[in-house]
C-alpha cells in the first residue's frame, strides 16, 4: 500500500507563497506527471513529498500514515535527481550499495540486491567503474539503480531526462516505461516536457504558479482542455487561439465570428450557457486539426510567413492578420511556399472555444 | 615575408623576448638560486665566523652527535605530528558546519574564524602573553570551571609551553585551511547530499563517506602547506618562548629557531646552520612525497 495524498498543501517562503493550496490523490501503482512551466512550484511540491522542503501547513499521506514531519529516509520513498546526484568517488556498485549498509542490511542481502538492479537495468560491465567514465543515459541509469535497490513504496524522479541528448532522452524514457511496468510501483515524476508527460503518465497533474490547472489522463487533458493555459501547454506545437466575438446566442448554441475575418463563423455547442452576443471569446484550434480549404465548416484565407516541410507533414506559420499569427500542420500543405497565400478548413468538432477568463465553454 | 614567430635557435636568441623576462630572471638568480647554491656550498665548511675551513660531510656527522638538533628535530616533528592533523580535522568540521545553509550568521563566523590569519603575529603574541600568563584570562577561566585546581604554567613547563604553541597554530592557521574546504564545498552538488538524506545514510557518515573523500584533493593541498609551514615554524616558538630563545630547556625549539640561534644569536657558524636547513629541504620533500603517494588516485 503506498497510496500518496495530498490535503491542501502548503509552502512559503516568508511572505511569498510558492504552492496554493494543492490537493491530489494518487493511487498505488500510479504513474503521475507533475508538469508545468518553470517556477510553478513542480519541483518544489516533489521535495515536500520527499521531506527536502517542510510543508507550510496542509497534510501528505503516503500510505495512509502522515508524513509531513517524518525523516525522508522514512517515507518509504527513493528519489532520482536531475544531476544524477552519484558519489563521484564511489563505483557503481559501492554507489548503489552505500545506504544499504546504515540500514544494517547484510552483504550478501545487499549484493543480491544491487546484482538485481543490475541486470535490470543492463549496468553488469559498468559495476567497478566510477561515475567519470559513463555517458549522461548510463549515470541515469545509475541512479535509477541506487533508487530500485531501497525497493520503496513510491519513486520520485526530478526531472531526470533534462540532463540528456535529444536521441537519449526517447530512450530513456521508454526505458522508465518498462521499469514501471515491470516494478509496478508508484510513481512520481516531475517534467517541463510534455511530451514526457504525455507518453509516461497514468495520470497528469499541470501545476501554473503553484496551483493545480487540471489533473487527468493524457488523452483527456489533450481532448478535454479545462482553460486556455492547459489547452496550450497540452500539444505540441501549442493551440492557435483566435480572437472572435459572439454574434449569436441561443439555446446552449454560440455563433462566433473571427475578429481578424468577421466572415469566417462557427456555430458551436456550449458546455455553459453564459455566453451572450457580444462577448469576446477565443477559438480555440490545435495545429493539426486545421484542414485543406472546403473540408472544414469554414474557410479561412492566411498569408504564409515560413513554411517547413518535414515530409511527413508541414508546418505552416501564417498570419490571419498584421498581429495574428498562428501555425497550421497538415501533410496536404506541401504545396504552401514562403509568402504565399493559403485557405484553410476549421471544423466545429475539433474547436474550442474559451471566455474572456480563459475558462473553457465549448 | 618573414613569419611572425621565427622558429629554431632564433627565437631563443631574439634579444626582445629577454629584456622583458631579464629583471625577473636576474632577481631570482640573486635572491633565490644563489643563496640556494651558495649555502649548499657554504653546508660543507666548519668553524666559527669567518674562520672556516672545509669539512666535506663533517657537518652531516657533527648532526648526529648535536643533541640539541636532536632536540630541536624531535620537537619539530612532535608539533608537525600532533598539531596539523588537529588543525585540518578542526578546520572540515568547521566547514561542514558552515556550509550549513541554515545556519544564521555564518558571514559573521566565517570571518570570525578566518581573521586570526590576517592579524598581526606580534599584536596576537602580545595578548596570547598575557592571556596565558600564570594570572591571565585563561586560568582564572579554566580555575573557575573547575577543570583546574591550580593555574598552569604555561611558559615554564615544557608540557604545557609545546600545548601552548600548537594552541596558538591551530588557532592562527584553522581559519586559513577552512576557507580552502568551504570553497571547495560549495563547489559539491548539493543534491548529492539530499540522495544521501533521503537514502539514510546518517551525517556522520555523509561526511566521513561523502564530504572528505570529495574534498581529498584540497586536503592534500592543505596537509602538505601546513606540513611545510610547521616544518619551518619559526613565527611562534621565536614570540611566545621566554626571550624567543625556545625555552623552557629548549623544548619548544624547532630547527627554523635553531638555525637563527646558529646563525645570529650564538658565535656564528654559517655553514653548520646551512647544514640543518638542508635537513629542513630534505624533510619537506620527503613528506610532501609520501602524503601525495598516500593520497594517490587509486585504479
Amino acid at each position: 500500500m503506498a497510496d500518496v495524498r495530498l490535503t491542501d498543501i502548503r509552502k512559503r517562503f516568508g511572505a511569498l507563497e510558492i504552492i496554493k493550496g494543492v490537493d491530489l490523490s494518487i493511487k498505488t501503482g500510479e504513474f503521475v506527471v507533475f508538469v508545468g512551466p518553470s517556477g510553478c512550484g513542480k519541483s518544489t511540491l516533489l521535495r515536500m513529498i520527499a521531506g527536502l522542503e517542510d510543508i507550510t501547513s496542509g497534510e501528505l499521506t503516503i500510505g495512509g500514515a502522515v508524513m509531513n514531519d517524518v525523516d525522508p529516509s522514512k517515507r518509504g520513498i527513493a528519489m532520482v535527481f536531475q544531476s544524477y546526484a552519484l558519489y563521484p568517488h564511489m563505483t557503481v556498485r559501492e554507489n548503489m550499495g552505500f545506504a544499504l549498509k546504515f540500514a544494517g542490511m547484510e552483504r550478501q542481502e545487499i549484493d543480491r540486491r544491487v546484482n538485481d538492479a543490475a541486470r535490470i537495468l543492463e549496468l553488469g560491465p559498468l559495476m567497478d567503474r566510477k561515475p567519470k567514465a559513463l555517458s549522461g543515459g548510463q549515470r541515469q541509469r545509475v541512479a535509477i539503480g541506487r533508487a530500485i535497490v531501497r525497493n520503496p513504496d513510491v519513486f520520485l524522479f526530478d526531472e531526470p531526462l533534462s540532463n540528456l541528448d535529444a536521441e537519449l532522452r526517447v530512450h530513456m524514457r521508454v526505458e522508465i516505461a518498462k521499469l514501471h511496468k515491470a516494478l509496478k510501483s508508484t510513481v512520481i515524476y516531475v517534467t517541463h516536457d510534455q511530451v514526457e508527460a504525455m507518453t509516461l503518465a497514468d495520470k497528469i497533474v499541470v501545476l501554473r504558479a503553484g496551483i493545480v490547472e487540471q489533473v487527468g489522463a493524457p488523452l483527456d487533458l489533450y481532448d478535454d482542455p479545462a482553460n486556455t493555459f492547459v489547452a496550450g501547454f497540452i500539444g505540441s506545437p501549442r493551440m492557435n487561439f483566435l480572437k472572435a466575438r459572439v454574434v449569436a446566442a441561443e439555446a446552449g448554441y454560440v455563433t462566433v465570428a473571427l475578429a481578424n475575418q468577421p466572415h469566417v463563423k462557427l456555430s458551436l455547442p456550449l458546455r455553459s450557457s453564459t455566453a451572450k452576443a457580444g462577448d469576446e471569446v477565443s477559438l480555440g484550434v490545435r495545429p493539426e486539426h486545421f484542414f485543406p480549404a472546403g473540408q472544414g465548416d469554414a474557410d479561412l484565407v492566411l498569408d504564409v510567413d515560413v513554411a517547413e516541410h518535414l515530409g511527413n507533414t508541414s508546418y505552416v506559420y501564417a498570419n490571419v492578420s498584421a498581429d495574428e499569427r498562428i501555425i497550421v500542420e497538415h501533410e496536404e500543405f506541401r504545396g504552401a511556399r514562403n509568402r504565399d497565400r493559403l485557405t484553410v478548413g476549421l471544423s466545429t468538432a475539433k474547436s474550442f472555444l474559451f471566455d474572456s477568463s480563459g475558462m473553457r465553454i465549448r | 615575408m618573414e613569419t611572425a614567430r621565427p622558429g629554431g635557435l632564433k627565437r631563443y636568441y631574439d634579444v626582445n623576448e629577454w629584456l622583458f623576462v631579464g629583471p625577473a630572471l636576474a632577481l631570482i638568480a640573486l635572491f633565490m638560486l644563489y643563496p640556494i647554491a651558495y649555502s649548499l656550498y657554504l653546508s660543507a665548511f666548519s668553524g666559527k665566523g669567518m674562520m672556516v675551513k672545509f669539512a666535506g660531510f663533517g657537518n652531516i656527522i657533527r648532526l648526529t652527535k648535536d643533541p640539541v638538533f636532536i632536540t630541536a628535530l624531535t620537537n619539530t616533528i612532535t608539533f608537525f605530528v600532533i598539531q596539523v592533523p588537529i588543525m585540518i580535522t578542526l578546520a572540515l568540521i568547521l566547514a561542514s558546519l558552515l556550509n550549513n545553509p541554515r545556519l544564521k550568521f555564518s558571514g559573521f563566523f566565517r570571518t570570525a574564524i578566518f581573521l586570526p590569519c590576517v592579524s598581526s603575529l606580534v599584536a596576537y603574541s602580545v595578548l596570547f602573553k598575557s592571556m596565558f600568563a600564570l594570572d591571565g584570562v585563561v586560568n582564572s577561566a579554566l580555575e573557575t570551571i573547575g577543570i583546574i585546581s591550580e593555574p598552569i604554567s604555561w611558559f615554564t613547563e615544557p608540557f604545557w609551553a609545546k600545548t601552548l604553541i600548537i594552541i596558538a597554530l591551530t588557532w592562527r592557521w584553522t581559519g586559513y585551511n577552512m576557507i580552502f574546504y568551504l570553497a571547495a564545498l560549495q563547489n559539491i552538488d548539493r543534491s548529492i547530499y539530499e540522495a544521501a538524506r533521503i537514502d539514510g545514510v546518517p551525517a556522520w557518515a555523509r561526511f566521513v563517506y561523502i564530504t572528505v573523500p570529495m574534498l581529498k584533493p584540497v586536503i592534500l593541498f592543505t596537509t602538505v602547506i601546513s606540513t611545510i609551514g610547521t616544518i619551518q615554524l619559526f613565527d611562534e616558538v621565536y614570540n611566545l618562548s621566554a626571550e624567543g630563545k625556545g625555552g623552557p630547556a629548549d623544548s619548544t625549539l624547532t630547527l627554523s629557531l635553531y638555525i637563527y640561534n646558529l646563525t645570529f644569536r650564538y658565535m656564528p657558524s654559517f655553514g653548520y646552520a646551512a647544514t640543518v636547513s638542508y635537513v629542513i629541504v630534505v624533510l619537506v620533500a620527503l613528506l610532501s612525497l609520501l602524503q601525495f603517494y598516500v593520497a594517490r588516485e587509486r585504479r
